[in-house]
């Protein structure tokens, strides 16, 4: 940088200079932050457990819908002709056995058909005297169809023209889809982390209005009183905005606790430190003719202050708030990823206890709420201006 | 009446803008101060109403030394002296009567002031006010909604409000055509001729000079060169004020 | 009439009728913004609410219905002639008051906590006023000997030499609580020494006095030394404490070298602050590599030529939204399970959002362009490649520049939290040191960050300024 000051540097030696300075910051940057693509495509190929957790976090948990068990229930009569045989139905889940009836000893296989795919089932008898026999376990393929082997053993034989049933007991969803818990408390979480945005922006808006006067310079630098106030609110802002928020509501709840608590005041630091700046620059840029204007009138410094700055600064104000007030949702949907507090506390629990639907959910309703606001806030800085 | 004494003015910067001014302003005249830019009219017409605080010298008004006055009474003198500016220094996102008002604040109790509150009567002199420079249609306007010679006008009215006892007019046509520089000047006539509000008013053109003038003064480089009747200031006064290479531009020419 | 029965079957319909539908609109989104929220409140809360705010689900918050009834009323009032100003006062107010009482509930403001545990504050502040960054720079000598707590069968040998030093014990095994005598010589003569023990786990810790000081002892002109000190128990829960354990007695010397070096936290916040400024560096030049291609997809202008392109554009631009929404931070988190923890993981995170976000503005600044000149160029001949080159480019370059200048600020902030859930930086030490409550740390990388941040953005500025 100091190379570009000297004017009796040749340009292409100054070029050059420049040129190597960026390379051997490219270099540095480069080994900083321990680049490695090939580590990446492979990870990105071959890491199941990143591919599942992208996957989970695409198939957000939103519908649930009630479990009722549901015995399916098929008569097989034992010797052939003791009682009716049993229908097998064409379609849904069903029980298929080989034989419509069997006699005593015969061995036969049971199919099922359309039953949940992947899921551990116990067949069972039902005898003529209402008690179970219990049959083998089995396992249902990826389509829902499994295969068992079957014995007509003298237990199951039908008793006063009542069959004995082959039976399995089947966990079926029921009722209509209803939103699962995670929407209710993505929700929840969603509506606190607006309010922890809403809260933290009126508070910063409130000090840092104030504030945004002895931080501009046209007001405040009267005399060493004013000029250090000046520099004490210029200095207070620039210092604030270097951080992240999320930084200071870690140190807020050691002092006041874990929560959304913490999370609102770190935000309404760092947003009277950003307002503020921007606040003040808006009241150095102010017309100064207004002032003169009144001040020959015979006001007095606070009526020409009201009269001739307020009404000038105020739609700068506003658009201001709004745009960090749409900032600040966004802060604080993560804001309480380490210090508690709001959606980003959910989705901290949620990925730490590898419920990743749930986490899905809560992004998904991070997406909608930002967007909203983006949008909301963008339209009404259209019209005030 | 208005009298200058020994006016000096040194800016922090070393900047010398008044050199030893002296001039009387009887009342119900209508005085035109001419002279380059930087000469030093604004920073003369700012000293009067102390929104400039001279280095030296007095002014006195209706025998109180304004340059001896403190806050208070500062603000009591400043309410009887109406200001017209170049650049009209309105409000321009408030509303036409908003900015009307305000001219008036001098007098306000300051507290109903300071919620936005005025009594009716007020407003009524705010309507006068706008009636007599022709834009009382436009009260509720935002300012910046406003032609600049209706900006200038609605700066006339705020001037009004303060029920002036003098005027104090800087450049207010320099930012405008030549023909609603006359129409903005003859509003100044009238208040000057009608009222009897004494008008100190700085220009540039010089046929607005001769038309409007009753007596004129002339500044170059922070001293008086010329005090007299319009009609003496013929081409070599002219050039003596304006320098040797200055060309008279007539505002009915510009057009 | 009509409209104030139309705004009282919807309020706000009768206004959107007159023809002033910003306020109908508004009336309606605020009544309706109004019936969710006390919906919410009233509704039980549900698993992640209930510990966290306690007045969800009371019946008492029906009463809010007022609010919005009062706006509904006065939205009849105004469809059917102006109200005077007092009654809209009362509209904000109520409205404001219903927003900001459900939002100090919801949000758990507790402003008595900040006075109540002042003490905590005070333990993070002060702490916090002595940075760990640097140290006096100091040279160490130091000797050891074992011993067996409490005795088993093989005392240890009761003398150790090492580095020139040579310490011997009164026993070679003991108890705890025992008072037992060391005696060493090899010492820097005339230099204070530290007692130090290590337990059998491997910890150290100074051994105190009865007035709880470190303890620190004589060494005479001949670098002799002689002290007795009580055994400690230092065996570690969940160790049977009858079993003999090798313990050890460091005496430790140290002197000053002048001058000053870096703390061993020091070191760390050095490092944290490199692969942060690193960081990003790298994501803000790839995602503005990356910004530039996809920003010409998600141009409407350049797009709309046919139903193919206009399907690119929407996907584009929705995809972009989608990510842009989600903030680097949680980016990162699925990145440190791709990638690992490390720098890496962060800067592919902070590159991703800032593909989206510089995506979105270049591209609106690609919209924006004046056809004039385009049209200029085409005229006088010259063909695709030239009328870019000269037509187009000189138009985005200086938004470009801008845009990404305003995101390498940005960048260079969020670069300090990636490290949060794993994304390298001076935040993964920070968080650490958090969790350790090691404020002097948390200080030091603060300041790091103060620096840096603002050198960042002088820099920013200077660039800006040389580019107008």
């Amino acid at each position: 940088m100091n190379t570009t000051r000297r004017p009796a540097l040749p340009s292409s030696l100054r070029t050059t200079l420049i040129a190597l300075g960026v390379i051997a910051a490219y270099v540095i940057a480069w080994r900083g932050s321990q680049v490695d693509f090939p580590r990446l495509f492979r990870a990105l190929a071959t890491n199941e457990k990143g591919r599942e957790l992208l996957g989970d976090f695409m198939t957000p948990d939103i519908v649930a819908r009630d479990i009722a068990p549901v015995t399916l229930q098929l008569p097989l009569p034992v010797p052939c002709g003791s009682a009716p045989e049993g229908e097998v139905a064409a379609s849904g889940p069903r029980l298929a056995p080989s034989v419509a009836c069997a006699e005593l000893r015969e061995k036969f296989t049971v199919e099922g058909f359309d039953l949940a795919p992947n899921t551990e089932l116990q067949l069972r008898w039902r005898l003529p005297s209402d008690q179970y026999f219990p049959g083998p376990f089995i396992a249902t393929d990826a389509d829902g169809h499994f295969s068992a082997e079957f014995e007509a053993r003298p237990i199951v034989a039908t008793k006063d023209g009542v069959p004995s049933k082959i039976e399995v007991e089947l966990l079926v969803p029921v009722g209509n889809p209803k939103p699962s818990p995670a929407v209710y408390e993505v929700l929840d979480a969603i509506v606190i982390t607006i309010f922890m945005a809403l809260m933290a922006t009126t508070a910063a808006v409130i000090i840092a209005a104030p504030l945004s006067f002895l931080a501009a310079s046209n007001i405040t630098k009267h005399g060493p009183m004013g000029a250090a106030m000046y520099y004490l609110t210029r200095t207070f802002f620039s210092v604030f905005r270097s951080y992240e928020p999320i930084i200071l509501a870690m140190l807020f709840a050691f002092w006041v606790g874990f929560g959304a608590f913490a999370g609102v005041i770190a935000l309404a630091i760092i947003t009277i430190a950003s307002l503020g700046k921007l606040y003040s620059e808006a009241v150095e840029h102010i017309d100064p003719g207004p002032m003169e204007a009144l001040t020959a009138t015979g006001a007095n410094r606070i009526q020409v202050i009201l009269y001739g700055v307020i009404p000038q600064i105020v739609p700068d104000f506003l658009s201001f708030t709004i745009y960090h007030w749409d900032i600040n949702v966004r802060i604080s949907t993560i804001i309480g990823y380490v210090g508690g507090g709001g959606i980003g506390y959910y989705l901290a629990q949620m990925i730490n206890t590898s419920q990743n639907n749930k986490a899905g959910t809560a992004i998904w309703a991070i997406v909608i709420v930002v967007w909203a606001m983006d949008f909301l806030s963008a339209e009404i800085r259209k019209r005030l201006t | 009446m208005l009298e200058i004494q020994h006016l000096h003015k040194v800016y922090p910067n070393g900047t010398v803008a008044l050199t030893d001014v002296n001039f009387t302003v009887n009342d119900g005249e209508f005085l035109v101060v001419i002279g380059l830019s930087g000469s030093g009219k604004s920073t003369l017409l700012r000293c009067i109403n102390r929104l400039i605080e001279p280095t030296q010298g007095k002014i006195i008004w209706d025998g109180v030394d304004i340059t001896a006055a403190s806050g208070a009474d500062m603000r009591r003198i400043r309410r009887q002296i109406g200001m017209v500016f170049q650049q009209f220094n309105l409000v321009k996102r408030s509303s036409v009567i908003t900015n009307v008002l305000a001219g008036r604040l001098g007098y306000a109790n300051p507290w109903a002031s300071l919620l936005g509150m005025w009594p009716k009567e007020e407003r009524d002199r705010a309507l006068r006010a706008l009636n007599r420079v022709g834009i009382a249609d436009k009260a509720s306007a935002r300012a910046d909604a406003l032609s600049g010679g209706q900006q200038q006008r609605v700066g006339i009215a705020r001037a009004l409000m303060q029920e002036p006892k003098l005027i104090l007019a800087d450049e207010p046509v320099a930012s405008l055509d030549p023909v609603l520089s006359h129409s903005i000047l003859q509003y100044l006539e009238q208040l000057n001729r009608d009222e009897k509000i004494t008008a100190v008013c700085s220009l540039h053109f010089l046929d607005l000079v001769h038309r409007y003038a009753t007596r004129v003064i002339a500044l170059k480089d922070g001293k008086v060169v010329f005090e007299g009747l319009p009609q003496e200031i013929d081409r070599a006064r002219f050039k003596e004020i304006y320098g040797e290479e200055a060309v008279e531009v007539r505002a009915g020419m510009a057009a | 009439m009509r409209y104030s029965i139309a705004s009282l079957i919807v309020p706000g319909l009768g206004q959107f009728l007159q023809g002033r539908r910003a306020r109908g609109l508004g009336l309606f989104g605020l009544i309706a913004v109004m019936l969710g929220l006390i919906a919410w409140a009233v509704a039980p809360p549900s698993t992640f609410s209930e510990s966290t705010i306690n007045f969800k689900g009371d019946p008492s918050n029906w009463m809010w219905l007022v609010v919005p009834a009062i706006v509904w009323v006065w939205a009849v009032w105004d469809a059917a002639a102006p109200p005077p100003a007092w009654s809209a006062w009362i509209v904000t107010l109520a409205s404001l008051i219903l927003f900001y009482s459900l939002g100090w509930e919801a949000s758990g403001l507790d402003p008595a906590a900040l006075t109540k545990n002042f003490e905590r504050a005070q333990l993070v502040l002060r702490p916090m006023l002595r940075p760990d960054f640097i140290q006096p720079r100091a040279e160490h000598h130091e000797g050891w000997i074992e011993l067996i707590v409490p005795c088993g069968e093989t005392p240890a040998e009761g003398a150790h030499t090492i580095n020139d030093t040579t310490l011997t014990l009164s026993a070679g095994c003991t108890a705890v609580g025992d008072t037992l005598t060391v005696n060493g010589s090899g010492f820097w003569p005339d230099t204070d020494a530290q007692l130090v023990w290590q337990s059998p786990i491997g910890d150290f810790f100074p051994l105190r006095d009865e007035a709880n000081q470190f303890r620190s002892i004589l060494v005479d002109s001949q670098g002799n030394t002689s002290a007795s000190f009580v055994v400690p128990n230092a065996i570690p829960p969940g160790i049977d404490p009858t079993l003999p354990q090798e313990q050890r007695l460091y005496v430790q010397q140290s002197r000053p070298l002048g001058g000053y070096e870096l703390s061993t936290n020091g070191a760390f916040v050095v490092q944290g602050i490199y692969q942060t400024v690193a960081l990003a560096l790298m994501a803000t030049t790839l995602g503005t590599l990356f910004a530039i291609p996809v920003s010409f997809l998600a141009a409407r202008n350049l797009m709309s030529a046919n139903p193919i392109t206009l399907a690119v554009y929407v996907t584009v631009r929705t995809l972009l939204n989608i990510v842009r929404s989600i903030e680097s931070l949680i980016i990162a988190v699925v990145f440190v399970v791709f990638v690992g923890l490390g720098p890496f993981a962060g800067m592919l995170a902070l590159a991703v959002h800032t593909v989206a976000a510089l995506a979105k503005l270049y591209s609106e600044v690609i919209e924006g362009i004046d056809p004039g000149p385009i049209e200029a160029m085409q005229a006088t001949g010259a063909n695709w490649l030239q009328v870019v080159r000269y037509g187009v480019v000189p138009q985005i370059v200086p938004p470009f520049t801008a845009f990404t200048i305003y995101r390498w600020d940005i960048n260079v902030r969020s670069s300090t939290i990636v490290g949060l859930v794993g994304g390298g930086g001076i935040g993964f030490f920070l968080v650490q040191w958090i969790n350790l409550s090691d404020f002097r740390a948390v200080s030091a990388s603060f300041i790091a960050i103060l620096v840096v941040v603002m050198a960042m953005d002088f820099v920013s500025a200077r660039v800006r300024e040389r580019l107008h």
